[in-house]
Order: structure tokens, then C-alpha cells, then sequence
């Protein structure tokens, strides 16, 4: 019934959890045309013999592509291939330095923290890595006129690049540590922004009362399909402005 | 004969252990223990975490022991062995409910607090005997193994130690 190439079979020896693996080999399927917008998708059952997954792989794999946009579920009817309603001429690139808040301004910086520890509460997910996977940690005040202005965390799983734990995060961005040191080019950022309330020792960091309303900016990073790096930036408000420029994609 | 078997010849990766900082709660260490060690294919051993501080030094070690200890409620500790009539082994059953009740909030607390301290260490070039010595009398089933005094680079696991001690006596 499904069409199982050998490339597109679901690795258990990947580190990539088993239903991003199906999301991907899905997505292609439909991508590809194989599947055409309007036609029904196999049912559960079939995937789980196809790519021997259990049904709770394919229930999320099938979820994230509803969310995404490429399949509707049909209560009673089934699951059907649906016209994406982001046309491709509208998605955005941005750029990078734009996005770096780092850029531009004269930070100076107290390097808080440049440790290891195992992903806790919800940093598996967070970083799309399994829950024996060592991380580096590092967290930064940056400060302007003496004055603390951001506090940053970063996590980036260890085996993307153990040298991050010995280098000097104080003056290089990881950015640049990343893309000229490394050569680990950073292609996608996904940016999450939202008010937050100060934690008592974020509060204190940042000078500011407790439970303050501040900026919450949430950065996931990608080097192709892998995640190398989640941020975690809590902003005194007031001192931030937030600028984000795109560029439109080229076509042809 | 020969100079026989030296630290950096039998050490582990310190990377085969879990991580965690000092901040950690023991909620959080709990959490870890039970996917990366408990949960996890790999046999390990000891069954220990590693805690570091804001600049990756190791300051101690946490193993399901310690957990326990750290999540026992006050008025247990307090009781010895000559307290507690011998048959009387109710009392301690009917604590059950309370127990949790204290020993959430003490799971909150940070590891530091019941960690054991690393203070003792091997240097690379130490000869085997040595980590052997030092893990009988300090009653150790892990030793941190650093260079030039600073940097963590292994750990002596007691049962490598074992393993070398008891091949060169059984073939000597």
C-alpha cells in the first residue's frame, strides 16, 4: 500500500525522535506530489506495519503535519492531503544579524555560567535530543554602561561541538564562534517572543523588583535538520526595542 | 617486572557519567537518574551522577543513596537504633503518608546539599595501587582522575581497579 524506500525509512539509531523521522518521510510523500492534494492518507494501521512504528509515532507525525498545514482531518472520514494556505511566494528570510540583538550594540559581558548538565524538565524537547545527551551551558549578563540589561541561556548539546565548553564566550558571540570557528553554518532560527514575569533570580541579576514584567525571547537554531541550539533571553523591557528586517526569498 | 598498570591506562570517559550543576534540585537529579541511568540500555556503573560548578569544576557526586537520605524526613533521622523498640515496626509504615509530604518539599532543595564533595583525586600518571588505596580506605566507588590538579579527565571506576588487582595476583 505506502510506498517505503529504502532511504526513507524510519532509523532507530538516529538521534531525531522516531516521529520527526515520519513527519519528514510524510512531508516529501506529499512534497513529492505522491500524494495529491485531496487524496486520503493511509490509515494508522498501515503506517505502523509500513515503517513498524508504534501508533502513537504516527498519531504525531500526522498531528505536526495537520498543524503545519498539509493534512486535515475529517471527523468520521479520514485524513486528506489539503492545499497548504501559505503560499510560497510570501515566505520570508530574514536576516540574521538583524535577529542577534547582539549586533550593534556595545554589550559588555559576565560570563555566569560555562558548565555541562543533563537536559532537565523539558530540554529533550526543547533541543530535539534524547534525555542521555550531555549539554553545554552557558549563561551571559550583558550589561550596557555597567548597567544589566539582558540575561542569556544557552544550551547546545555537547556532541554538536565539545570545544564550546572551553572557548571564550565572554567577548565572541556563538554565532560567529559557530559559522567561522567551526564551521557549523547556522540556516534557520525560530524566534518566540513573549511577556514574562522575572524570577527571583533573574530579578536580582537584572536589577530589577521581583516578578517584573520583562521580554522573553526564545531562539531555537537549526544547521540544516539538526537543532544545535536553544537561547533563552530574559530583556529588561525598557531597554529593548525589537527590530526584525526581512528579506524576500528569490525565486527563479 | 614491570611498572604494572597506571591511572590513564584503565580510566572512563567522564562523559559516560550525567552531568548536573550545584543548582540542580534534587527533583531535577531525580529526574535525570531515572532516564539516563535507570531508564537507559546501557549498564551503569556506579550509579552515579556527576554535580559541577559555573566553571565545570566537579565538586561532588550524588548516587541513588543520596537521594534517599536527602529526601528523609526530619523526625526519622533523629531516631536511632535505641530508640525504636525492636518489634515495633508500625510506626514506621504509618509514616508513609507523611513522609511524602516532607519529602516533596525537600525535593526541592538543591543538590549541593546532599551531595557527597569530591576531595580526593588521582593524577593521570598515578600508578594503579594508588586509586586502589585510596577508593578501600575512603570507601569510594569513584575517582576523579585530574591533570596538573584542575582539569577533570576520567574517572577510575572500582570495578577496572578490581579487575587489573585481581588479574595480576591471580597470575602472579
Amino acid at each position: 500500500m505506502i510506498n517505503a524506500d529504502k532511504d526513507k525509512i524510519v532509523d532507530r539509531d538516529k538521534p531525531q525522535k522516531l516521529y520527526v523521522q515520519l513527519y519528514e518521510i510524510l512531508r516529501k510523500k506529499i512534497e513529492n506530489n505522491e500524494w495529491p492534494v485531496g487524496s486520503q492518507i493511509p490509515v494508522e494501521e498501515d503506517f505502523c506495519k509500513t515503517y513498524e512504528v508504534s501508533k502513537a509515532t504516527v498519531r504525531l507525525a500526522v498531528l505536526e503535519l495537520a498543524r503545519q498545514g498539509y493534512l486535515m482531518r475529517q471527523q468520521g472520514k479520514g485524513t486528506f492531503v489539503c492545499k497548504r494556505i501559505i503560499p510560497e511566494g510570501l515566505t520570508m528570510s530574514a536576516s540574521f544579524k538583524e535577529l542577534m540583538l547582539e549586533k550593534g550594540i556595545a554589550f559588555s559581558t559576565k560570563v555566569l555560567a560555562q558548565t555541562v548538565m543533563m537536559p532537565a524538565d523539558d530540554l529533550d524537547l526543547k533541543l530535539d535530543i534524547t534525555e542521555d545527551n550531555h549539554i553545554i551551558y552557558i549563561k551571559r549578563l550583558r550589561m550596557v554602561d555597567n548597567e544589566p540589561v539582558l540575561l542569556q541561556e544557552t544550551y547546545i548539546p555537547h556532541h554538536i561541538c565539545p570545544p564550546l565548553l572551553q572557548e571564550d564566550v565572554t567577548d565572541n558571540s556563538l554565532f560567529e564562534l559557530f559559522e567561522k570557528k567551526h564551521g557549523i553554518t547556522i540556516t534557520m532560527v525560530k524566534d518566540f517572543i513573549e511577556v514574562a514575569h522575572s524570577k527571583p533570580d533573574e530579578s536580582k541579576l537584572l536589577g530589577l523588583p521581583n516578578d517584573s514584567p520583562v521580554l522573553l525571547l526564545e531562539q531555537l537554531f537549526f544547521s540544516g535538520d539538526t537543532q544545535i541550539m536553544y537561547t533563552r533571553s530574559i530583556k529588561r523591557p525598557d531597554r529593548f526595542r525589537i527590530s526584525i528586517e526581512f528579506k524576500k526569498k528569490q525565486y527563479g | 617486572m614491570s611498572k604494572g598498570k597506571l591511572v590513564k591506562d584503565v580510566m572512563v570517559d567522564v562523559f559516560d557519567f550525567p552531568h548536573i550543576p550545584y543548582w540542580f534540585s534534587m527533583r531535577q537529579a531525580i529526574g535525570i537518574i531515572k532516564k539516563s541511568l535507570l531508564g537507559s540500555e546501557k549498564c551503569h556503573y556506579p550509579m552515579a551522577v556527576l554535580v559541577f560548578d559555573e566553571k565545570y569544576n566537579l565538586l561532588g557526586t550524588v548516587s541513588l543513596k543520596e537521594i534517599l537520605k536527602g529526601l528523609e524526613p526530619k523526625f526519622l533521622k533523629s531516631t536511632t537504633k535505641a530508640q525504636v523498640h525492636e518489634e515495633d515496626e508500625s510506626g514506621l509504615s504509618v509514616l508513609w503518608d507523611t513522609l511524602f509530604k516532607e519529602s516533596r518539599e525537600a525535593a526541592e532543595r538543591p543538590v549541593s546539599e546532599v551531595m557527597v564533595p569530591t576531595k580526593l583525586f588521582v593524577k593521570p600518571e598515578d600508578p594503579l595501587t594508588k586509586a586502589a588505596y585510596l577508593m578501600i580506605h575512603n570507601e569510594m566507588a569513584l575517582l576523579p582522575v585530574l591533570e596538573d590538579k584542575k582539569k577533570f579527565v576520567g574517572l577510575v571506576r572500582m570495578v577496572e581497579v578490581f579487575n587489573e588487582l585481581s588479574d595480576a595476583v591471580m597470575t602472579a
